[in-house]
C-alpha cells in the first residue's frame, strides 16, 4: 500500500517532471498565441528530441553536448516544415480550428509511425548528464540530472522572459499575440512570426525531451503522453501565459507524483488527464485566468 | 393588454450602463421603432429582449408572462421572435429548408418521429413544406428554393432571414437593422413586407438607422440615448421632439438622418 | 462552418443517379467479398462496422458540426460490456449487447452534459481526455479487462441457439446492421430533427433565435453518436471473439477521421464508402503493416489541406460546394 514517508523524494522527483511539462506547455502557448492555432504535433518534438540525440550518441558517437544541440537544431527545422507543409496551406484556407488541429494530430502520427519504422519500437535512453552520486539533504536523495532539468528548464524560462521583453522579434511575436491584424498593419511580419513560433516551440520541446530522457527512457510512442501533460499545464496556467504555464507543468508533476504513491503507477495518466477534465469542466480558464 | 411591456430594464458591463431604466410598451397592433445614435444600446436592450442578455434589473413582460432571463430559446417558444444585424443564415442548407428551420417551433417531431415517421409526422411535415413554401412566394424567393442559402444576392439573403422568422409564427418579430445593407428600392420591397406582417397580426419591434424606412413604416418611435429613453410618440412628434434633435448632435434637422447618426458614433 | 456541405435537394433528378453511385458500390465490395469468402470477407466485415462506428461519429461532427475526439470511449464501453458480460459472465450476446450500448449512452450523458459546454480546441482535448482516460482504464482495470492481455473466448453473436458463425453469415448480419443506419441517418437528414442539427451547425445564434434548444440538440446528437459507436464495439468483439484495449486507442480516432474525411463528411453515404475504401485500400500493401497508420495519417492531412469535403468534392462540377 502507499508508504508516505516517501513523500519528500516523491515531491522532488515531481519537481523534474514538472519542469519538463511546463517546458512543454511554453511550447503550446507560443505557437497559440502567434497563431491562435494549438499544435497537437507538439509531443513530436519532445519524442524527437530525446530519439535524435540519442541516436546520434549512441550509434554515431556524437559526444553528448554536440549530439543534443544538433537535435535541438533539427527539431526546429521540423517544426518549420510543419508549420509550411500542414499548417500554411490550412491557415490560408481559412480551416477551422477543428481542422487544424485534426491536421496536427495527423502530422502526430505520421512522424510517430516514421520514427518506428527508423528505429524500432525498442524504449532507448540517455546516459545521465553528469554521473555521480545524488546529493543527499536528509534522507532526500537529489540526483545530478534533476538538477540538470530544474536549472536548465529554469535558465529557457529566464532566456524565454528575456526573449519577449528584451528583443525586437519577441516583442513583435507578442504583438501578435495580442491582436494579429494591429500586428500585421504595423508591418510586424505576422507570417514569419507564426514559422518562427513554431521552430521556438519545437525546440522548446525538443529540450524538454532530452532532459527528461535519462531519467526515463524514449520510444516512438512517447509524444502523445508528453504533449497531453504539455497541455494540461497549459490548462491549468490559463491558456496563452507560458509562465503560467510553466507554474501549471510544475503543479501537474508534484500531484502526478502524489497519484503514484496514492495509486499506483499504473493510474497516473488517469490522474492527469481527470485533473484535465476537472480544470475544463470547473476552471477552463486556468488558475491564473486565461490570456485572452 | 399589450404584447410586450418592459418595466425599468436595466443592463449594466461593469462600469457602463447599457440600458438604463428604460420603460416602454408594444401595442399587438402596429410597427414600433427604436432609435437612437449608435452606441445608444438599442442592440443591447434587444439582446435583453430576446433573452440573449439577462438584465441587471427590471422586468420584461411578454403578454403578460414575465420572461426577464428566460434562455433565449424559451423567449423564442414564448412566441417572440427576433433577426441579426448581421444576416445569420444557414448557408449551407437551401433556401427552402432555412424557412423549415424558421418552423421548427410549428412542429414536435423528435427523434423516433424522424427514424419511424408515423403519420402524424408526416402529415407535420406535408404541412411544414407548404407553409415554408408559402412564405418564400410572399418574400419573393420560391425562384430560389433549392439554391444553398449563400448563393443568394445580398438583398434576398435579408428576405429571406425575415421570412425564417415569420415561419416561427411569432406574435412579436424584432427586427435589428433589416434595412442595413439594402437599396432604395429593396429597402421600399422591404417596407412593404413589414407592414404585411403587422397587419397579419404580428406586433413588429424594429431598430433601424434608415429614417426613411422609420418614418414611412413605424406607427410609433421610441427614441433612446445614453442607454436611456429620451422620447416616445408617433413619428411625426418624435422627429419635433427637442430632446431628439438634440440628442442627433443637435444638428437642428427636421429628421434626423442617417448620415449624422454616423457621425454621432463616430463623433 | 465549413465542415457541414449543404443537402442536395432530392427534387433534382440530374443528381439522382450519381447519388446512387456510393450504395452501388458499397453493394458491389459487399457482394464480392460474399462471393469470395476468407480473407476478403473479413477486411469488409471489419470495414462495415467501422461504418457503423463513423456514421455516427457523422451525425454528431457531419450533421450537428460538432467535434469529438473521444468517441472511441463508447466503443470501448460497448466493446468490452459485451465481452466482459459474454466472456465472464455468461450472458448472451444480445442483452449484453444492449447493456453495453445502454452504458455508452448513459456515460456519454454524464460526460457530455459538462464537455458539451466547452469550446474549441478546450471541447477538442476534453473530448480527446475522455478517450484516453477510457483507454487507460481498460489497460489498467485488470481484474475486469485482463489488461493488454484483453478478453478471449468472446461468443458470435445470436439470438437463442441460433449464432452467426460463418463468414458470410457475419457479412450479411453487418450489411444489415450497416444499412440500418444508413437508413437511419437518412431519415435523420430529412426531418425535423434533423434540420435543428443543421441549424446548430450554421449558426447557433440564429437556432437559439428560432426556438431551437441548441444544447439539448447537441448532447441528443453526442448521445445518438455514442449510442453508434458502442454498437460497433460490441459487433466488432463478437465478429472477432476477442478484445484488447489497443482496438479502441487513438489509433481507431485517426483512422475513423480518414474514413469520414475519405467520404465526405455530413453525406449520408460518406461512412459507408470511406470506411471501405480506408478499409481496403491498405489491404492492398498489407505486408508492410508498419506503414498503415503512416499512410492514414499522411493522406487525412492531405485530404484535409486539398478536399475537406471529401473525395468525392474533387469530382464534384465547381460552384456546387
Amino acid at each position: 500500500m502507499a508508504d508516505w514517508s516517501y513523500i519528500p523524494q516523491v515531491l522532488v522527483s515531481g519537481l523534474g517532471i514538472g519542469c519538463v511539462y511546463g517546458l512543454i506547455g511554453i511550447g503550446f502557448c507560443v505557437i497559440y498565441n502567434a497563431s491562435g492555432i494549438v499544435n497537437f504535433a507538439q509531443g513530436a518534438f519532445v519524442m524527437l528530441g530525446g530519439m535524435i540525440t540519442q541516436v546520434l550518441f549512441s550509434r554515431s558517437g556524437v559526444p553528448l553536448p554536440v549530439a543534443a544541440l544538433i537535435a535541438i537544431a533539427a527539431v526546429a527545422v521540423l517544426g518549420v516544415a510543419i508549420e509550411r507543409v500542414v499548417v500554411r496551406p490550412l491557415w490560408n484556407r481559412k480551416a477551422t480550428m477543428f481542422v487544424m488541429i485534426l491536421a496536427t494530430l495527423a502530422a502526430q502520427i505520421v512522424i510517430e509511425r516514421l520514427t518506428l519504422i527508423a528505429v524500432g519500437d525498442q524504449p532507448k535512453t540517455l546516459p545521465v548528464f553528469t554521473d555521480r552520486p545524488p546529493l543527499m539533504f536528509g534522507s532526500v536523495a537529489v540526483g545530478y540530472q534533476l538538477i540538470w532539468i530544474v536549472g536548465g528548464s529554469l535558465a529557457i524560462v529566464g532566456l524565454l522572459a528575456a526573449f519577449f521583453g528584451l528583443t525586437r522579434t519577441g516583442k513583435a511575436m507578442r504583438a501578435c499575440s495580442i491582436n494579429r491584424e494591429a500586428a500585421a498593419l504595423q508591418g510586424i511580419p505576422v507570417s514569419r512570426m507564426l514559422a518562427l513560433a513554431f521552430a521556438l516551440s519545437a525546440a522548446l520541446g525538443a529540450i524538454a525531451g532530452i532532459l527528461i530522457t535519462p531519467t526515463q527512457y524514449t520510444a516512438f510512442n512517447v509524444g502523445v503522453p508528453f504533449a497531453i501533460s504539455g497541455f494540461i499545464a497549459a490548462i491549468v496556467g490559463g491558456f496563452g501565459r507560458p509562465f503560467g504555464a510553466f507554474l501549471g507543468g510544475l503543479l501537474l508533476g508534484l500531484l502526478q507524483a502524489l497519484a503514484i504513491v496514492g495509486f499506483g503507477a499504473g493510474l497516473k495518466n488517469v490522474a492527469a488527464l481527470s485533473v484535465l477534465l476537472l480544470f475544463l469542466f470547473i476552471r477552463p480558464s486556468g488558475i491564473l485566468g486565461a490570456a485572452k | 393588454m399589450s404584447r410586450l411591456k418592459l418595466e425599468g430594464v436595466t443592463r449594466r458591463f461593469g462600469g457602463l450602463v447599457a440600458v438604463d431604466d428604460v420603460s416602454f410598451e408594444v401595442p399587438a397592433e402596429g410597427v414600433t421603432a427604436v432609435i437612437g445614435p449608435n452606441g445608444a444600446g438599442k442592440t443591447t436592450l434587444f439582446n435583453l429582449i430576446s433573452g440573449a442578455l439577462p438584465p441587471s434589473a427590471g422586468r420584461i413582460l411578454f403578454e403578460g408572462q414575465d420572461i426577464t432571463g428566460l434562455p433565449a430559446h424559451k423567449v423564442a417558444t414564448a412566441g417572440l421572435v427576433r433577426t441579426f444585424q448581421l444576416v445569420k443564415l444557414f448557408e449551407d442548407l437551401s433556401v427552402l429548408d432555412n424557412v423549415k428551420v424558421g418552423c421548427h417551433l410549428q412542429g414536435r417531431a423528435g427523434l423516433f418521429a424522424a427514424l419511424l415517421r408515423p403519420a402524424s409526422a408526416r402529415r407535420e411535415e406535408a404541412a411544414v413544406d407548404a407553409r415554408a413554401r408559402e412564405l418564400l412566394d410572399f418574400a419573393g424567393l420560391s425562384a430560389f428554393a433549392d439554391e444553398p442559402a449563400s448563393g443568394l444576392p445580398y438583398g434576398r439573403q435579408r428576405m429571406l432571414e425575415l421570412a425564417r422568422a415569420t415561419a416561427a409564427g411569432p406574435r412579436l418579430i424584432l427586427l435589428d437593422e433589416p434595412a442595413a445593407g439594402l437599396n432604395t428600392e429593396e429597402s421600399a420591397a422591404l417596407s412593404r413586407i413589414i407592414r404585411r406582417i403587422a397587419d397579419d397580426g404580428t406586433s413588429v419591434l424594429l431598430i433601424e438607422h434608415d429614417m426613411t424606412l422609420v418614418m414611412n413604416t413605424a406607427d410609433r418611435v421610441v427614441v433612446v440615448d445614453f442607454g436611456r429613453k429620451i422620447a416616445q410618440g408617433t413619428p411625426a412628434e418624435v422627429r419635433a421632439d427637442p430632446a431628439v434633435i438634440a440628442a442627433y448632435l443637435g444638428t437642428g434637422k427636421p429628421s434626423p438622418d442617417p448620415a449624422a447618426t454616423q457621425e454621432a458614433a463616430h463623433g | 462552418m465549413t465542415i457541414s456541405p449543404s443537402i442536395t435537394s432530392p427534387e433534382r433528378r440530374p443528381f439522382r443517379l450519381v447519388g446512387l453511385l456510393p450504395w452501388l458500390f458499397a453493394a458491389v465490395v459487399v457482394g464480392y467479398a460474399m462471393v469470395v469468402g476468407g480473407y476478403a470477407a473479413t477486411v469488409v466485415s471489419f470495414a462495415l462496422i467501422y461504418a457503423v462506428f463513423v456514421t455516427g461519429l457523422n451525425l454528431f461532427m457531419g450533421f450537428a458540426a460538432q467535434v469529438s475526439f473521444g468517441q472511441n470511449a463508447f466503443a470501448a464501453i460497448g466493446g468490452y460490456g459485451s465481452a466482459v458480460l459474454t466472456a465472464t459472465y455468461g450472458w448472451s450476446p444480445l442483452p449484453a449487447m444492449v447493456f453495453g450500448i445502454a452504458a455508452a449512452v448513459l456515460a456519454a450523458a454524464i460526460v457530455g452534459f459538462p464537455a458539451l459546454r466547452l469550446k474549441g480546441h478546450y471541447l477538442a482535448m476534453g473530448t480527446l481526455a475522455i478517450g484516453l482516460i477510457t483507454y487507460e482504464i481498460t489497460v489498467e482495470w485488470q481484474s475486469v479487462t485482463q489488461g493488454y492481455l484483453g478478453i478471449s473466448g468472446i461468443p458470435p453473436f445470436g439470438i437463442g441457439s441460433w449464432e452467426v458463425t460463418s463468414d458470410r453469415g457475419q457479412l450479411v448480419m453487418l450489411s444489415l446492421v450497416v444499412a440500418a443506419c444508413a437508413f437511419a441517418a437518412a431519415r435523420i437528414r430529412r426531418s425535423r430533427f434533423g434540420r435543428a442539427l443543421s441549424a446548430v451547425a450554421g449558426s447557433e445564434e440564429a437556432a437559439t433565435a428560432l426556438g431551437i434548444d441548441v444544447s439539448r440538440y447537441k448532447l441528443m446528437a453526442f448521445l445518438l453518436s455514442a449510442g453508434f459507436a458502442a454498437l460497433a464495439g460490441s459487433l466488432f468483439v463478437h465478429v472477432v471473439g476477442y478484445v484488447s484495449p489497443e482496438v479502441f486507442g487513438l489509433h481507431m480516432v485517426i483512422v475513423t477521421f480518414t474514413m469520414l474525411y475519405v467520404g465526405g463528411i455530413g453525406t449520408v453515404a460518406g461512412p459507408l464508402v470511406g470506411a471501405l475504401i480506408v478499409s481496403l485500400l491498405p489491404e492492398t500493401f498489407r505486408a508492410f503493416k508498419d506503414y498503415q497508420d503512416l499512410a492514414y495519417g499522411a493522406a487525412l492531412i492531405l485530404l484535409l489541406i486539398y478536399a475537406p469535403r471529401g473525395l468525392a468534392s474533387l469530382f464534384a462540377p465547381r460552384g456546387r460546394s
